[in-house]
């Protein structure tokens, strides 16, 4: 086995892992906070917390799956560490944007459910009688 | 609370007339009532008012008397629509604020042009002119 399959065998190791422990915080964080947003309604959140996740997952694997070939040969054991770092890298940028991605997502929800009881956006420039039609 | 809000628009101009069938439309938060400016309905409604003031800018006056005039008068009928809220709140920041009442100032002091129309305060200086 060349040094090349090796770099390939450990960038889909470690970066699954950081997926996985990504989804898993998005998961278990996104949850109490979809809950408030969905008036305590814990199932309705739940399932948009699964959803959301298994997005998530989708695309990262998705780009990992596509990212993972190299273009050149790795002959030494200082290639494979560069290859890898400058690969699992740009796994961590890509889901560091999704996550942000996602958290984002969270508090359009939020702001969503919050805006009918917002006030008025401006004071009145004055007051007037009003009598019923 | 704000129950209700009563646009008081001009029905002389055209694009008055078009924004206000599109508020129409509008999912809603709160209930929006259309009266033409300066008409008898208006002025039953509202007597203690200037109503010639109703003519130049729009007006808008909630269910307890609570009276905007011009830009704020717009940021209301955008508060009072489900999907346009947000846009309300953000356009009310001190940053955006300044943006549009330029805007608005803008739209609303060239609404004739666009529409062709003239409104009856315009029209009355015009007569006037022409009869000296």
């Amino acid at each position: 086995m060349d040094y090349l399959v090796i770099t390939y065998f450990v960038y889909l190791a470690i970066s699954m892992a950081l997926t996985a422990w990504a989804g898993r915080t998005l998961f278990a964080n996104g949850k109490a906070f979809l809950i408030d947003v969905f008036h305590g309604n814990d199932s309705l959140a739940d399932s948009v917390n699964h959803l959301l996740v298994v997005g998530f997952y989708l695309v990262n694997l998705g780009y990992i799956s596509l990212a993972l070939q190299l273009g050149y040969q790795v002959t030494s054991l200082q290639g494979l560490i560069e290859a890898l770092s400058s690969k699992i890298g740009v796994v961590l940028l890509v889901l560091g944007g999704m996550h942000f991605g996602n958290l984002y997502v969270f508090s359009r929800i939020r702001r969503r459910a919050i805006m009918p009881l917002a006030a008025p956006p401006v004071l009145p420039d004055g007051c007037t009688m009003v009598r019923e039609a | 609370m704000i129950m209700s809000l009563t646009i008081l628009f001009d029905t002389h101009c055209d694009l008055c007339r078009r924004i206000v069938i599109w508020l129409e439309s509008q999912p809603k938060y709160v209930e929006m009532l259309f009266v033409p400016a300066a008409s008898d309905e208006a002025r039953h409604r509202f007597p203690q008012f200037d109503h010639d003031a109703t003519l130049r800018d729009l007006h808008v006056v909630s269910h307890r008397g609570d009276v905007y005039r011009g830009a704020k008068a717009w940021l209301m009928c955008l508060w009072a629509m489900r999907d346009y809220r947000e846009w309300s709140l953000r356009l009310a920041t001190p940053e955006l604020m300044p943006l549009a009442r330029r805007v608005i100032a803008k739209v609303s002091s060239n609404r004739f042009r666009f529409a062709g129309y003239r409104s009856p305060l315009q029209r009355e200086s015009l007569d006037l002119r022409e009869a000296h």
